[in-house]
């Protein structure tokens, strides 16, 4: 714009020049953001993908001591009911003693406290655990054992002896409602 | 621009609110056809009963999830309780992300050949809304002349006239919740309608965003042409 | 001060973009026409098509073609919109490209020193149409799998090296897997097309410099004006066709579900592939239609050649006139092969092809070398 100053004839053309040419880019730019933008939202989740990252799953047909497994974000998930004795059993171990330690509150939903869900895969050597279908062995501490490494778990999914040193780890998830939980 | 379209969206639901009370069937016409066109919810909630009555049993509609009846004006509770009534083939009821599939029927309970799907089924046909309507109201006595096919039954409006699909509405098969009477011509009618935004679900967002986006563009050339011409102006 | 640093570390390393500058200086005539930013368009077109491919490449799955295109346009966040810049992005660049080839013949564009450019031009509209076919295939519908499933299967059970050819490009006749591997040439084809752009680009930024302006002025701002204000037109028309008319010059039939045991009623292509599905459908034999249309695009190619005149020669009256019948034949040949209904339509086919090489092989040469005198 400046270079062509010299050939402006008046004042007055050339300020109407310069707001029309400010308007026209302006304009332009809004337009070619407008165009922009569908591209940018149509990367992110389509809805088969956003329903699938925010799975619910009903719990409230699961019996007490038993478990479901489900599929989330790729891992296997194990959802287990406990028992009043379980719950009492767990919350009486001192959290100090464990490999690592975790409190029971750390490791369940306040008001849901029945309901433990866990990533069902072995913090060791990295396989799927037993102890979620009825006929498998859960180990001495009546939560989850691994086939791999013999690594135990209690209820709450704490590490509570062989190889592993790390908790199972808790997916992201939340209680919508008594019935159903939600992930993601 | 916003200012400009409130009011225009706000007449273009009242006119949907109350297109239940307009008679669309003599002569019969369709509100989402021609190029700024737009569907009547009303009709299309109605036609969504009477696809879920009357052809849901039979006929897939794969291309649609039960999450999209939101779209049509449906609460997401009714959504899920419209999914939650369907079973699927597992036995499982639906939720909003599966699909409006039928329990499996073997093709053997059809004859052989499997109803075809129905989520594109009026872009198949030319004409496709008349086409439908006019299928579902042209069930007819065969004429003397006519020795129809085992399994086959008259229909003026089907291609060769002997369609292998038994008469599927004879109107009173649902009770509209907003008072339309449910006779065989409406009832046909809000199918088609219905059949319509299934197989253009962006229909109205079309129309719509593009009486702004060629609003737009219009300004844009025009400021763009008048800046080209004052600065070519200058250099003469 | 520090933009001249920045400048010259660049320049220094990466030449180009100082070149490109240079390209601003007063070398462009003043008053080109806004036709003459028809290359500009055809980049954006492209540009856009490149983009929405991209989107649209993430979701499509060529095992189920059409579900996928059925999923993109329902389930992804503006997925209609990206789909529909896809499709009538097709339509607005090949529009453009049949508008520049046109406008090249009739101003005898091709002549020296044009003859790469227009060259050049040629070979875009040929990877265009491959592209653009290979795209119709990639969309599944009932009508572009019959067109597919026709030339896969014609292609593969050719004799010899034209077989060998068919069978590497199709993977056997049309199944599952043909679609993946359309879809790969689809996107590496359409990457060529870029590249015979920038080629494009160079040559005409070229032949620019060898003229001499009577009246120079710099490209900024008098031709980035121009540009943009074609482009902000070209924009409206898109907007106009894309979201009020999308299926326009499309068959409507396609827009359902193939199905591997109903062809049909009509088999016609999108518009722009018309006129050379015309001249391919005059011969019988696959070979014949592989020749026609190879000869179609040769014809255009020897232009340079077939025209007698000086290059400076003017246009007769009666060049002009034939550059009418072209325009009418051309569209004849698309309108030819779109109404199956129409039963003469099939020997006006015949008639068109003959006029074309007709014009191109006997009229241009004859008619030129007479008005040269």
């Amino acid at each position: 714009m400046a270079g062509t100053s010299e050939h402006a004839m008046e004042h007055g053309g050339e300020s109407r020049r310069d707001f029309l040419k400010i308007l026209t880019v302006a304009s332009g730019a809004v337009g070619a953001g407008a165009v922009i933008w569908p591209f940018i939202d149509a990367l992110g989740p389509d809805a088969d993908g956003a329903a699938a990252a925010h799975l619910i799953v009903n719990v409230a047909g699961i019996p007490e001591n038993s478990a479901i497994t489900v599929t989330w974000a790729g891992l296997p998930i194990y959802i287990r009911k406990l028992t009043a004795q379980q719950i009492a059993d767990t919350k009486a171990v001192v959290t100090s003693t464990l490999v690592d330690p975790a409190s029971f509150n750390s490791r369940v939903k306040p008001g849901y406290e029945s309901f433990v869900v866990v990533v069902g895969l072995n913090t060791g050597s990295p396989c799927a655990l037993e102890g979620n279908a009825p006929a498998d062995p859960r180990g001495p501490f009546d939560g989850w054992l691994s086939p791999c490494d013999g690594s135990v778990y209690d209820p709450l999914g704490r590490v509570r002896g062989g190889p592993s040193t790390k908790n199972l780890v808790i997916p992201r998830f939340k209680f919508i409602n008594d019935a159903q939980i939600q992930f993601g | 621009m916003r200012r400009l379209f409130a009011p225009l969206l706000a007449a273009g639901l009242l006119f949907s609110a109350a297109a239940h009370a307009e008679d669309t069937l003599t002569p019969l016409h369709w509100q989402s056809q021609g190029s700024f066109g737009s569907f009547d919810k009303a009709a299309v909630q109605r036609g969504f009963l009477v696809y879920q009555s009357a052809c849901a049993s039979c006929h897939s509609a794969s291309a649609l999830h039960y999450r999209d009846l939101e779209a049509l004006g449906f609460s997401p509770e009714q959504a899920a309780g419209i999914a939650a009534s369907v079973k699927l083939a597992n036995g499982a009821p639906a939720t909003l992300d599966d699909t409006f599939k039928p329990a499996a029927v073997p093709a053997s309970a059809f004859g052989g050949a499997l109803p075809p799907d129905l989520s594109t089924i009026e872009s198949a046909r030319p004409h496709g809304l008349d086409y439908v309507y006019n299928l579902l109201t042209g069930y007819t006595a065969a004429p003397a002349s006519v020795t129809l096919l085992p399994g086959r039954f008259y229909n003026t409006g089907y291609p060769g006239q002997q369609i292998a699909m038994p008469q599927p509405l004879k109107g009173n098969d649902v009770v509209y919740a907003d008072g339309t009477a449910a006779t065989l011509p409406q009832e046909a009618s809000d199918v088609s309608a219905f059949l319509a935004w299934s197989a253009d679900p962006n229909l109205d967002e079309r129309h719509e965003i593009g009486v702004r986006a060629v609003l737009f563009l219009l300004f844009l050339s025009i400021i763009a042409i008048a800046t080209k011409r004052k600065i070519w102006r200058e250099t003469a | 001060m520090s933009t001249d640093v920045k400048k010259s570390w660049l320049a220094s390393r990466l030449p180009c973009p100082a070149k490109e500058t240079g390209n601003c200086a007063p070398t462009l005539e003043r008053g080109a026409p806004y036709l003459a930013r028809l290359p500009a368009l055809i980049t954006g077109a492209a540009l856009l098509l490149l983009a929405s491919g991209f989107v649209l490449a993430v979701y499509y799955n060529p095992d189920h073609g059409f579900a996928s295109i059925q999923f993109i346009a329902r389930n992804v966040n503006s997925g209609w919109l990206i789909q529909g810049f896809h499709a009538t992005g097709a339509t607005m660049l090949f529009a453009a490209v049949y508008l520049l080839l046109f406008r090249d013949i009739y101003r005898r564009a091709y002549t020296a020193p044009g003859e790469l450019v227009w060259l050049l031009r040629v070979k875009l509209f040929a990877l265009l149409l491959l592209v653009g076919w290979l795209g119709y295939a990639l969309s599944d519908g009932a009508v572009a799998y019959w067109s597919l499933t026709d030339a896969a299967n014609a292609a593969t059970g050719l004799g010899g090296a034209a077989g060998v050819v068919g069978r590497w490009f199709f993977g056997g006749p049309n199944g599952a897997g043909t679609l993946a591997r359309l879809e790969v040439f689809h996107a590496v084809l359409a990457l060529a097309v870029l590249g015979t752009l920038g080629a494009h680009r160079c040559a005409t930024r070229a032949l620019a410099r060898q003229a001499k302006p009577k009246h120079p002025v710099s490209c900024h701002p008098y031709y980035t004006a121009q540009t943009f204000a074609a482009f902000a037109v070209f924009a409206l028309i898109f907007a106009v066709l894309m979201f009020f008319a999308p299926h326009y010059g499309l068959n409507p039939l396609n827009r359902a579900a193939a199905d591997s045991l109903i062809i049909p009623a009509v088999l016609s292509p999108p518009w722009y592939l018309a006129p050379v599905s015309a001249v391919a459908s005059v011969f019988s034999t696959t070979l014949g239609s592989i020749f026609g249309v190879i000869a179609m695009l040769a014809v255009l190619a020897a232009l340079p050649w077939l025209d007698r005149s000086s290059p400076a020669g003017k246009r007769g009256l009666v060049y002009r006139l034939l550059m009418g019948l072209l325009l009418l034949d051309v569209i004849g040949l698309g309108w030819s092969v779109s109404d199956p209904a129409c039963t003469i339509s099939g020997s006006l086919t015949v008639f068109f092809t003959i006029w074309y090489f007709f014009h191109f092989l006997v009229l241009t040469p004859l008619v030129t070398a007479l008005e040269a005198k």
